[in-house]
């Protein structure tokens, strides 16, 4: 039977669905042991992960070249495409928010705002929906940068923590989405591959679900 | 100003040789069967005014369409699909044809995709609308004709999968929410988003219709899908929808193509403009759907009175490439080269080209001074050469030729 082919975001989702994969009992020696190569097998799972950047997973699971993918929620807003979006697993959560320089108020007056950011679709819907023309800046670096150098009135970055906002004096205005990693599904390989992918996604909330309640567990002794 | 003499449009692109002759052996194959069944073919324009495509509800978003305009200033679209001028021809010149029509096109459409997706803007389709017929007979026939195109391409194993529009408009309507709720549900079916449509129905708290439409993205694969349904939709105004479909799907499995059907109750696609059944055709080894189609009863006027309808569209240049994996096309090279050595033997080279052809050879003509024909022979692979003198004839093989 040829191997489902899993595609995932490169760096910390890689890292923490690798630990998923782990609890859930699969031999991820070849993903710790890479090297330089970008298609490593799960042997015991007909299992075969590609790694890839977060908008190229959506690129290749859209094209049918691979069958699941794990990506960020900012990944797919920024995005978009034509896919099945069947779980949210909870880890890598952040939100996007709307930040500007500490005690400025955004929304006064009517001169037309400038907002830096690293993801332009998803700033442009934002204000839409709220029937606001701004003027959008693609900035490729430190987004923070832009409102300190007068560059723009606000930014709509990732915030995790708010330090670096708050490092710069800068702080949330308003949030715009939450964040997390989601697992998504080519339309054909779902139809045609049913019982296999259903198992593998149903296996892998559980095991997040699972994990979600030992933290809770964890939590609730330490505070005892 | 930089100039793009030499390239194609993005997303748009040549086809050279066994590609293009694949495309003509695909479009064959599906035109013999559309044929075989007694349909008629159609060709409309490959321009249109953009009203065509502006009726009620035909979702089409006009951001995609390629648009221009005419000497008058009028708006016109290059044709982003087929059924909407079929829908033209029927309310215009087939206005009185007696029902039902059974009509097939094979053309291009085209649409402004996202830059670099790597999707294709001008897509070669080719469709049947079966126009004036409705109920079980009519579905059945569509759908078992879907199946027959792909395996009359060869195409096995494939996948047929059919679902109903009306088992979610029931459930919608019983909920009562406004066009941007229903619109926000559908859209979480569609992309099969589980957790987002989970969250985004607590708001309809236990209501029997939200907890069924929560199921219904998840309730597609075979038989058993149906036994899970049944007691789900129990009580609800899709019941009786979902009896319909359950009968389609039982008759399809007795028929050929039996194993290679299944349902997905969580296809809602284009929901404002089918009605009925949809159905989706797809095959290993390309990424989205080659086949897709559905019943749209309100789409057809003849004389200002809607005409029941059910069609589908086969994406060609999918199933091409596909037939063309599993049985390449060869580059056709001549059967014979005909060689006129002087101007006096030129009446009878063409003579004998027609004669070749008669007897069922592909001959080519050397248009090029006769000591250059072995090499040329050679290159292209032709085995056999006819040197022609005055009216003397001389059939030589290339191999004999190039000695």
């Amino acid at each position: 039977m040829k191997p489902i082919r899993i595609a995932l975001t490169k760096g910390r989702l890689e890292k923490d669905t690798v630990a998923l994969f782990e609890t859930m009992g699969f031999d991820c020696t070849a993903l710790h042991n890479k090297g330089r190569r970008l298609i490593l097998p799960i042997p015991d799972a007909n299992i075969e992960v590609v790694l890839a950047k977060a908008a190229d997973v959506i690129t290749y699971i859209e094209h049918g070249v691979c069958d699941v993918g794990v990506v960020g929620k900012d990944t797919i807003m920024e995005y978009g495409g034509s896919f099945f979006e069947v779980a949210d697993l909870g880890f890598g959560a952040c939100r996007f928010a709307l930040a500007g320089k500490k005690g400025d108020d955004f929304y006064a007056g009517y001169a037309e705002k400038t907002i830096a950011t690293k993801y332009p679709n998803v700033t442009r819907q934002f204000f839409e929906k709220k029937n606001m023309d701004v003027n959008i800046v693609k900035i490729e670096g430190s987004v923070e940068l832009a409102p300190l150098l007068g560059l723009a009135d606000a930014i709509v970055d990732i915030v995790e923590t708010g330090s670096t906002l708050r490092e710069n004096g800068l702080e949330v205005f308003e949030e715009v989405a939450p964040i997390s990693a989601r697992v998504i599904v080519n339309t054909v390989s779902m139809k045609l591959d049913q019982q296999t992918i259903e198992t593998l996604i149903g296996n892998m909330e559980r095991h997040v679900r699972g994990k979600k309640y030992d933290d809770f567990h964890y939590q609730c002794k330490r505070n005892r | 100003m930089p100039k793009y003499n030499l390239i194609t449009p993005e997303g748009t692109r040549d086809y050279l040789f066994e590609e293009a002759a694949s495309i003509g052996r695909t479009e064959q194959t599906i035109h013999h069967l559309f044929e075989a069944r007694g349909f008629s073919r159609v060709i409309t324009p490959a321009i249109e005014f953009l009203d065509v495509y502006n009726e009620n509800g035909h979702s089409i978003p006009v951001e995609y369409m390629y648009k221009l305009t005419d000497y008058k200033g009028r708006l016109m679209v290059i044709r982003p699909d087929s059924t909407m001028p079929i829908a033209r021809l029927c309310a215009t010149r087939l206005r009185d044809a007696a029902l039902p029509l059974r009509l097939y096109y094979s053309q291009s459409v085209y649409a402004q995709n996202r830059v670099l997706a790597g999707r294709r803007d001008e897509v070669k389709q080719s469709g049947v609308e079966l126009i004036g017929a409705e109920g079980l007979r009519a579905d059945l026939e569509m759908v078992s004709l879907a199946a027959d195109v792909l395996s009359g391409c060869r195409l096995k194993p494939f996948r047929i999968e059919i679902g109903h529009i009306g088992i979610f408009n029931a459930l919608a309507d019983a909920l009562h929410i406004d066009e941007v709720e229903r619109e926000q549900i559908r859209l979480y079916i569609e992309s099969k988003n589980y957790p987002a449509l989970d969250d985004y129905l607590v708001r309809f708290g236990d209501s029997h219709e939200a907890t069924v439409l929560r199921q219904l993205p998840r309730l597609f694969g075979t038989a058993q899908v149906f036994t899970q349904a049944q007691t789900l939709l129990a009580g609800t105004k899709a019941e009786e929808t979902l009896a319909y479909l359950k009968k389609l799907y039982e008759q399809l499995c007795r028929m050929d193509c039996g194993s290679m059907v299944s349902v997905d109750l969580g296809i809602v696609n284009r929901t404002d403009y089918y009605t009925g059944i949809v159905f989706k055709g797809y095959i290993e080894g390309h990424g989205e759907e080659v086949l897709s189609g559905g019943r749209y009863d309100r789409l057809i006027k003849q004389n200002g009175a809607y005409v029941p309808a059910i069609g589908f569209a086969v994406n060609i240049d999918a199933v091409a490439h596909a037939v063309n994996q599993k049985e390449p096309m060869e580059r056709a090279h001549a059967d014979v080269l005909i060689v006129a050595k002087d101007e006096e033997a030129l009446p009878h080279a063409f003579d004998l080209l027609s004669r070749y052809n008669e007897w069922g050879k592909t001959a080519e003509f050397f248009c090029d001074n006769a000591e250059k024909a072995r090499d040329y022979a050679a290159l292209r692979g032709i085995p056999k050469i006819v040197f022609l003198k005055e009216s003397q004839s001389e059939e030589v093989s290339a191999e004999e030729a190039s000695e």
